[in-house]
């Protein structure tokens, strides 16, 4: 069963402002999916589109088999989703929140009490339950907010950028939380996220997202393995550089990227066992190495790669602005 | 629809008023301050215009008592018609997106915000009424038509929230929201029988008073405040109207908000 399927969304806002143009995807039940992409790549829109909120101009979105523009009452009974703002009202306490939104939500009166304290208690939040929101850190305002949709075990869990403008520390915790969350329930977990890191660590499948398109998609290894090169960086102790890039240029396992004196920077497929290889032969040579050290490719260096930019760039920070300023005035 | 169905549908409106009662505990000053404005109309002005016995023979009491559910009004209409600045303020936060892709209808928020906003307004009331007794205003001191008085314009301002969602769906942006509620509140106000009973009023002012809801709100009041009266059929039979009118405007509209 797909939990969600997406193709040839196009979304225009106000006749002008095309935020997305043809994105295609699928997500399988039970996985958990990234869609990554700058500021203003559309990653929003799509999510907007998704949990019934706004119609597309053109294409379709369908959640587990159901068609978000005539079925979206029995979709939004499926879905959880936290916005990229903050969703809280923050004039009341954490345990409030919770039952205004239980109450919202249709959760049975003899079951809500025992729903929020466990929501509270897998949250880390008991112990700030009564206190007024307005005084919660970053992270514990992510917790609780992801710890509201919880409140109904719902099958798909959308989460729009779930930890920006946290700390390390909080995003792993909040990261922990929902894996935990996860491993219990199975449900399909659904982010978007401009955290490359993200979503190589917890994804199991990542659309790459630019100007309103998906450029490609995969597992994050498989994503990698496209870049194909890890790096090596060597730094020799001697003056042997000339003798050990003879050396290395020999090694057919190797391609020099780089010579700057006695650094040299070499590409490789895998490292594991050129690496040794390469470090043998130096030895071998009586070249003292006195520094080495591997770079495995990220989901950045691919998506350099298909879209000829960063992830965190500014350079498409005016279509950002332009498409916010759309829809914050709602044309 | 069945039963847990009705009884899903009463809890998520009543959801919405709970919210809006615990956010006036954390913080009541607003109710307070607002409450300064009307006092001082009731105080001050009710004070010199009784002294002045103004419309004795048209009102059939004082001045002060005369004007007390026109105040009351005054501040709570407001207080509904700014309401929807929630909205636009939810809407720049992620609570709106939340509550438009969770299962609660779009109906039910309209009319858990709509009665919210009017138990907020009808605060007032609660204020002012003690306060106007304290003064010596010579109001009906039955529980009955106190209570009654307390429904009736809750009810009412049903409709003003339901029309200021409305405004709010279509304009959008506080700055434009509170511009339009900064123009329609005084208006609406003075072309109403709050400060003056419509026989005093020129023929043009009061044909709008005839179509100004507050003044039907007003009306109720006075009956059973000051007139001792419950015939509130025909006044609540036009705020029905009015209510139904605003609630379908704001369904309407609701969508509007988030696209």
């Amino acid at each position: 069963m797909k939990a969600i399927q997406v193709k040839n969304l196009v979304k225009v806002y106000g006749g002008k402002v095309k935020a997305l143009n043809g994105v295609s995807f699928e997500v399988e039940e039970g996985s958990i999916c990234s869609i990554l992409g700058p500021n203003g790549a559309g990653k929003t829109t799509t999510i907007k589109i998704i949990t019934t909120q706004i119609p597309q101009t053109e294409g379709e979105a369908k959640v587990f088999g159901m068609d978000v523009k005539s079925e979206g009452s029995k979709i939004r009974n499926l879905i959880g989703y936290v916005p990229q703002e903050l969703s809280l009202w923050t004039d009341i306490s954490a345990y409030e929140n919770l039952l205004i939104y239980s109450k919202i939500y249709g959760i049975p009166r003899d079951v809500r009490d025992k729903r929020i304290a466990e929501v509270l208690d897998l949250m880390g939040l008991e112990e700030a339950a009564n206190r007024v929101v307005s005084t919660f850190s970053g992270g514990m305002l992510r917790r609780l907010e992801i710890g509201s949709i919880l409140l109904v075990n719902p099958k798909l869990i959308i989460l729009d950028e779930p930890t920006i403008g946290l700390d390390p520390n909080a995003r792993m915790l909040v990261w922990n939380k929902i894996m935990e969350y996860k491993k219990e329930y199975n449900s399909t977990i659904f982010f978007a996220t401009h955290y490359m890191d993200e979503a190589e660590k917890y994804a199991d499948k990542v659309f790459l997202l630019d100007m309103g398109k998906v450029v490609i998609s995969g597992t994050p290894s498989s994503l990698k393995q496209l870049v194909a090169k890890e790096k090596i960086y060597i730094h020799l102790k001697n003056e042997d550089a000339q003798k050990a890039l003879k050396i290395l240029s020999n090694l057919k396992e190797v391609s020099i990227e780089e010579a700057n004196g006695n650094r040299f920077v070499l590409s490789t497929k895998t490292s594991k066992k050129t690496l040794p290889k390469v470090l043998n032969l130096l030895y071998k040579n009586n070249i003292v190495v006195s520094e080495v050290s591997v770079k495995s490719p990220s989901l950045e260096d691919v998506f350099i790669k298909y879209t000829g930019h960063k992830i965190e760039e500014e350079s498409n920070i005016k279509q950002a602005l332009a498409t916010r300023r759309m829809i914050r005035l709602g044309q | 629809m069945k039963t847990d169905e009705i009884e899903n549908t009463i809890s998520q409106i009543f959801a919405m008023v709970e919210l809006e009662f615990r956010r006036v505990i954390h913080d009541p000053s607003e109710m307070v301050t607002r409450a300064i404005q009307p006092i001082l109309w009731l105080v001050v002005f009710g004070g010199v215009m009784a002294r002045a016995g103004v419309f004795a023979n048209i009102i059939k009491s004082d001045y002060i008592t005369y004007v007390t559910p026109g105040v009351i009004l005054q501040s709570s209409t407001f207080i509904a018609l700014a309401y929807g600045i929630m909205l636009v303020f939810e809407r720049e936060s992620g609570i709106l997106k939340r509550l438009l892709a969770s299962p609660i209808p779009r109906l039910n928020i309209i009319l858990g915000r709509s009665l919210a906003g009017a138990i907020r307004g009808s605060i007032q009331y609660l204020i002012i009424i003690p306060l106007a007794f304290l003064i010596g205003a010579n109001l009906v001191p039955s529980l009955i038509n106190l209570t009654l008085g307390y429904i009736f314009i809750t009810y009412g301002l049903i409709g003003f929230t339901s029309i200021s969602i409305a405004i709010a769906s279509l304009l959008k942006t506080r700055e434009r929201f509170m511009g339009i509620i900064g123009a329609i509140t005084m208006p609406l106000f003075f072309a109403s029988n709050a400060l003056y009973p419509l026989e005093v009023m020129p023929a043009w002012v009061k044909v709008i008073a005839d179509y100004n809801p507050l003044t039907y709100i007003i009306s109720g009041l006075r009956n059973l405040l000051i007139y001792n009266s419950l015939n509130i059929i025909f006044d609540f039979f036009a705020l029905t109207i009015f209510n139904l009118l605003a609630i379908f405007l704001a369904v309407i509209s609701i969508h509007r908000i988030i696209e």
